[in-house]
């Protein structure tokens, strides 16, 4: 992980950007795309931040974050798990190990934990499928789990014996 | 190179220095850096070159170059050597290092580790005799993997920026947009809108200011050639538009990029910076006093935005909705000003033209399509990657000539164009020249260049599915036709995947599809609707089978079918469930579940063509189940020990089914009708029972004892088999309707067809199926001592097999196209080969010569070549002229196929095909005579004992039906299948060996060759199924 700054140096930061790009309205995908960057996603008082500073209405700036899927309100948690359903992994039982997982860290799939731990994502072959069921935590691959492995390996990452992996 | 450059002379001066830098040099590695290569670890890789080269002394004669992609992707990482050309696939940190030692350090080329040939198993160390790029013609990508894309001054040195010098420096922008013009090139991105006349209409918009942008916004899934051609030669991109800029009068351009390609975006910005020190962007360029410069964007993720006016708003920083059109860009685009928008290959290809000339490139590719092509190929395919090819080319050469076919020999079905917005183009036009204008004709599209391939297995419902999914979901929802209707469209094919296809689905997607061409506001949604309604041009039948019958033949669509393999047994074997059985030692119980839909386990254990064994998903991980064999262990199990089957039979219900034919189709009706309580008689004109069975396959593929025991079965449940009993001879058709309440006909095809060459009368000629049969009944046949079958079937095989193990000294077959065409069973031919069988390839017969006692003496035959592809996909096979050649031989089997006879019934009476064969009911088999059904080879022509089973089984319950019951079938008990999974590991693991007769004990005999499983062997093959049947 890179050190993360404080909110008022990223709040400053921003702004420096923002004066970079002349505040101006076409350039208004690249400031949130430098946003991004800085606070790992684009919430609410980001967007309001932005525009602010930018002299634009809120609902533009809004409108422009909600279009592209590129740029999301809610953070990524420090630990992506992606789940293989390709077809050797759905055979072999990708389904239970999913359904662990939802279990241990209470998201759904396309959600991020409170704890910002996790976000889980579903993935169609990663192309180890004598691996199957395999998942993916960031670019970590875990071979042929079971529900019962599945938790074991989550444990690592929950009580840090994985840190930053 | 801080140095402005400001004229021809200035060019011609770095390309000095820069080539005679470069002939210090005694090699130069060209390392690809494209995005492939990178992701396989390659620039691990070429660290490891750099410090091998280093600690051997030798790094300062070796010019290692970074380039961008050399189109065979999945052989990454890979580098050429120069001099040589010589092309390393497959890179590791071990291969390199050895390269290096030996080859760097030494001059020995290392064979084993360049690119080796799948067909012919040998090294190919020079690139360009590699069949992948022989076809290839570059003009575009004619400097991607051959120069460092960071380097100004080699791209310089191969010709760049020279174009721009000479239109800046001596042209008028009227006279290079003709240039353009007369080139005939149009635009790459899809639409293949003429390039020249955009330019044109945005050079006479007036506007104070002007606009140049790339559209490098490549969202379609599976296509990347954008990527590639900026990766690894962002400078021609760069000259493209700046020619562009100084020909309509702008001063700007924007690249506006993905932000999924963050290589790209980095190489793009390099380049910019070191064109503009050099004073080729910037302000007064090449002292003409022309300004421009450019800039890059980076998108925020939205497919809609490839399309230009939703791109405009998007570069202008607002949500990417499309406008309407007109007005166009090149009168009112960026900022309301007069802008062009050109794709990333259209500006690729500006500098070429300039330089060569419009002539040099309207004389490659066709007429209204001129120069090159770039694709990616992807999906199932060999050789997937980048390709350029001249317009022109056919799908064919591009899929199995450059592609390399399709993996593990599966057929090849469809190849998608144009992603999303784009169409599918079959087998039957493989032949067909790829230009914009052909391919709209078969309702697919040229598109940006993505080029999915697809097998067999790719369900085309599914397919439509997938891409109406796509742009539902990148619908941008502006206008109302494209957000609801994708949305409507894609609920529609959803439910019809999941097997809850209604009537009037398909018509209702065609009118929705229809609608939102019609009426939706931007290309994105006008095209949306091509995946749904190209796939119901050429697929509608799938379609069909989806609603009508709830049936997805190619086993994608997992909620209609218990697993791939029993979807796909014509019968519809519960082939997990038997092969779970066998794994837990339950074998009476496999058996009588197998008998459930089929009542001959051991007959199709030994000659089943499995096509369950084709589906199988084990194959993904090593070897599919040994799905037939397994089968053949379990019959052999139960015949052996005489335990009686499990048949319960319901009390009679007084009416009477007569069937005409005994095979495996007659047998298998009358089982099913015997169970459900009918008298039925199956009259058999042979003295034997079995049909094919009995008189047309070979004791040693099918002992004549596991036959008899399984008609007796059939025997056992009631079924009255009159043998030697010929209907119109015997008995009369007419009264047979009258005394049966129903009749199914399974009269097979016996009659052998004839080749159609000179001398087929002649004394030596035997036809196959007569062969086999005159040999099965043990009838006296002279078989000659050198004997030649023409044919490829499996009675053309069995028949040389048959001959071998009589009398014949040498049997040798003729084959009109190569042995992987063959349509016999492959293991058949590997067994007849093993047997000392000669077989020829692509030889046509063409005379058969006689003796002067009226006897064959030899044939007379022409090899063929294939060229081309015939409607089926397969390689055309054309007569080489003047080929011809003579075998001498005393006797000709020719195995073709065979056609059907029916003296019984009266042509008029019924409705016959133009082949002979019964037309019936699909629904019920039922003939055009009412209560007479008809099923077999007799309604499909020469086909397989699978197919013809499952015909029985289906006239059975059509024929119950039909006499007022429910047509349910009586299978008897349900056998409950084990369903405790241990969570063991999936091994690695190859089929386990069922025991063969070895050749030289077999050759001369007819003892059966496949002798069966060991039970530890039939029990761990079994436990390596996957058990698609279970569902988490």
């Amino acid at each position: 992980m890179t050190v993360r700054l404080s909110e008022d140096k990223m709040y400053e930061t921003l702004s420096a950007v923002i004066s970079d790009y002349n505040a101006s309205e076409e350039n208004l995908i690249q400031v949130l795309h430098m946003a991004q960057v800085i606070f790992g996603c684009i919430p609410l008082n980001v967007q309001k931040f932005i525009a602010k500073e930018m002299q634009m209405p809120f609902s533009k700036v809004s409108g422009v974050v909600s279009f592209y899927s590129f740029f999301s309100t809610q953070p990524k948690g420090k630990y992506t798990i992606s789940v293989c359903l390709g077809t050797a992994c759905y055979v072999r039982g990708g389904k239970k190990v999913l359904e662990k997982i939802k279990e241990i860290t209470g998201i759904e799939v396309g959600e991020t934990s409170e704890d910002k731990l996790f976000s889980l994502q579903v993935m169609r072959c990663i192309g180890a499928c004598g691996l199957a069921p395999a998942i993916l935590v960031n670019e970590k691959v875990y071979k042929q789990l079971n529900p019962t492995k599945v938790e074991q390996v989550l444990n690592l990452y929950k009580t840090g014996g994985m840190a930053d992996a | 190179m801080p140095e402005i450059i400001k004229n021809s002379k200035d060019l011609a001066r770095i390309t000095k220095a820069f080539n005679d830098k470069a002939k210090k040099f005694s090699y130069t590695i060209n390392f690809c850096y494209g995005a492939g290569c990178i992701s396989s670890d390659g620039t691990s890789v070429k660290e490891t070159l750099e410090s091998e080269l280093a600690r051997l002394g030798i790094a300062d004669k070796v010019k290692i170059n970074l380039t961008g992609c050399m189109g065979m992707c999945d052989k990454g990482p890979m580098m050429i050597v120069n001099p040589g050309n010589v092309l390393y696939c497959k890179l590791d940190s071990k291969k390199v290092k050895e390269i290096a030692k030996k080859h760097i350090a030494n001059g020995d080329v290392l064979e084993k580790y360049c690119y080796i040939d799948e067909k012919t198993n040998k090294a190919i160390p020079d690139m360009n005799q590699i069949e992948f790029y022989k076809k290839q013609k570059k003009i575009v990508l004619k400097n991607c993997g051959r120069i460092d894309f960071n380097s100004l001054e080699e791209y310089i040195a191969n010709d760049g920026y020279l174009a721009a010098e000479k239109v800046i420096c001596s042209m008028t922008p009227d006279e290079a947009i003709d240039m353009i013009l007369k080139s005939g090139l149009r635009g790459r991105g899809g639409g293949g809108f003429p390039t020249g006349l955009k330019w044109k209409n945005a050079r006479n918009s007036k506007g104070d200011e002007k606009y140049v942008i790339c559209n490098a916004d490549e969202g379609d899934p599976g296509a990347f050639m954008d990527r590639s051609l900026i990766e690894g030669d962002p400078h021609l991109v760069m000259e493209g538009m700046l020619i562009a800029g100084y020909c309509i009068g702008a001063n700007k351009g924007i690249v506006y990029v993905r932000a999924e390609y963050p290589l790209a975006i980095e190489r793009l910005k390099t380049a910019k910076v070191k064109a503009r020190e050099a004073g080729l962007l910037g302000s007064n360029i090449f002292n003409k006093g022309f300004d421009f410069d450019i800039e890059v964007r980076i998108g925020a993720g939205a497919f809609v935005c490839g399309e230009e006016t939703a791109l405009i708003n998007s570069v202008e920083g607002k949500r990417g909705e499309p406008k309407q059109k007109p007005p166009y860009p090149s009168e009112k685009g960026l900022f309301g000003k007069p802008t062009i928008i050109n794709n990333v290959e259209t500006f690729g290809n500006i500098a070429p033209i300039i330089l060569n000339g419009p002539e040099w490139f309207a004389s490659v590719g066709t007429k209204d399509s001129t120069g090159t092509k770039i694709f990616a190929l992807a999906g199932d395919i060999n050789n997937t990657g980048i390709i350029e090819v001249p317009m022109g080319i056919s799908l064919g050469e591009i899929i199995y000539d450059i592609g390399g076919g399709v993996p593990n020999d599966k057929p090849f079905k469809v190849a998608q164009t144009g992603g999303p917005s784009g169409g599918c183009i079959t087998k039957e036009y493989l032949n067909v020249p790829i230009d914009y204008d052909s391919l709209k004709d078969l309702g697919a599209i040229m598109g940006s260049g993505g080029l999915v391939c697809m097998d067999d297995d790719t369900c085309m419902v599914d397919v439509a599915r997938y891409f109406m999914e796509f742009v539902q979901d990148e619908s941008c929802g502006k206008c109302v036709a494209c957000r609801l209707g994708t949305k409507r469209m894609l609920e529609i094919l959803e439910r019809i995947t999941l097997g809850q296809g209604r009537h009037g689905d398909i018509a209702e997607l065609e009118q929705l599809g229809e609608v939102i061409k019609d009426t939706a506001l931007c290309g994105l949604g006008q095209t949306a609707p091509n995946p749904v309604l190209s796939t119901l041009r050429y697929f509608r039948h799938e379609y069909e089978q989806h609603i009508e019958d709830k049936y997805c033949a190619a086993g994608v669509c997992s909620e209609m079918f218990v697993a791939p393999c029993s979807n796909a047994c014509p019968a519809g074997v519960n082939v997990p469930g038997y092969v779970a059985l066998v794994a837990n030692g339950r074998i009476k119980d496999a058996y009588d579940l197998i008998r459930q839909e089929n009542p001959f386990p051991a007959i199709c254990g030994d000659v089943c063509t499995h096509p369950c064994e084709s589906k199988c998903r084990r194959a993904q991980i090593d070897e599919s189940i040994a799905i037939a064999d397994i089968k053949k262990y379990v019959a052999e199990q139960m015949l052996n020990s005489d335990q009686p089957a499990r048949n319960i039979v319901f009390p009679k219900n007084g009416k009477k089914v007569a069937i005409i034919g005994a095979g495996p189709s007659g047998l298998t009706c009358g089982y099913y009708l015997a169970r459900l309580g009918y008298d039925v008689d199956i009259l058999e004109e042979q003295n034997v029972a079995g049909g094919v069975l009995a008189f047309g396959i070979p004791q040693y593929r099918l002992p004549k004892e596991i036959l008899k025991k399984e008609i007796d079965s059939i025997r056992q449940v009631g079924v009255n088999i009159k043998l030697n009993t010929e209907v119109g001879l015997d008995v009369d058709f007419k009264e047979l309707k009258e005394k049966y309440d129903a009749i199914y006909i399974a009269t097979g095809t016996q009659l052998s067809r004839m080749v159609g060459i000179e001398g087929e009368d002649l004394q030596g000629v035997y036809h196959g199926l007569d062969f086999l049969r005159d040999i099965n009944l043990g009838r006296k046949v002279k078989i000659g001592k050198k004997v030649a079958v023409i044919g490829g079937g499996n009675t053309a095989i069995d028949a040389a097999r048959v001959a071998m193990r009589m009398d014949a000294d040498e049997v040798h077959i003729l084959y009109r196209r190569e042995i992987a065409d063959m349509p016999a069973d492959k293991r058949e031919i590997i067994d007849a080969i093993e047997e000392g069988i000669q077989i020829h390839e692509l030889v046509l017969p063409e005379k058969i010569i006689g003796n002067e006692n009226g006897e064959v003496a030899a044939i007379t035959c022409s090899r063929m070549e294939l060229k081309g592809f015939d409607a089926n996909g397969r390689r055309k096979p054309v007569l080489v002229k003047d080929s011809g050649f003579s075998l001498d031989v005393d006797m000709i089997i020719p195995a073709v196929s065979q056609y059907s006879d029916l003296p019984f019934v009266r042509k008029d009476e019924v409705e016959l095909s133009s082949f002979g064969t019964f037309v019936v009911d699909t629904k019920n088999n039922m003939t055009s005579i009412n209560g007479v059904f008809a099923g077999g080879d007799v309604v499909r022509g020469s086909d397989v004992v699978i197919t013809a089973i499952a015909d029985g089984k289906k006239a059975a319950s059509a024929i119950d039906r039909f006499l007022g019951g429910s047509g349910e079938l009586n299978k008897g008990e349900s056998i409950d299948i084990p369903m405790d999974f241990e969570e063991y590991e999936v091994v690695e693991h190859e089929r386990f060996p069922m025991r063969i007769l070895d050749p030289e004990k077999r050759k001369d005999n007819f003892a059966e060759v496949k002798q069966g499983y060991h039970r530890l062997n039939a029990m761990a093959e079994a436990m390596r199924c996957l058990r698609c049947d279970r569902r988490a």
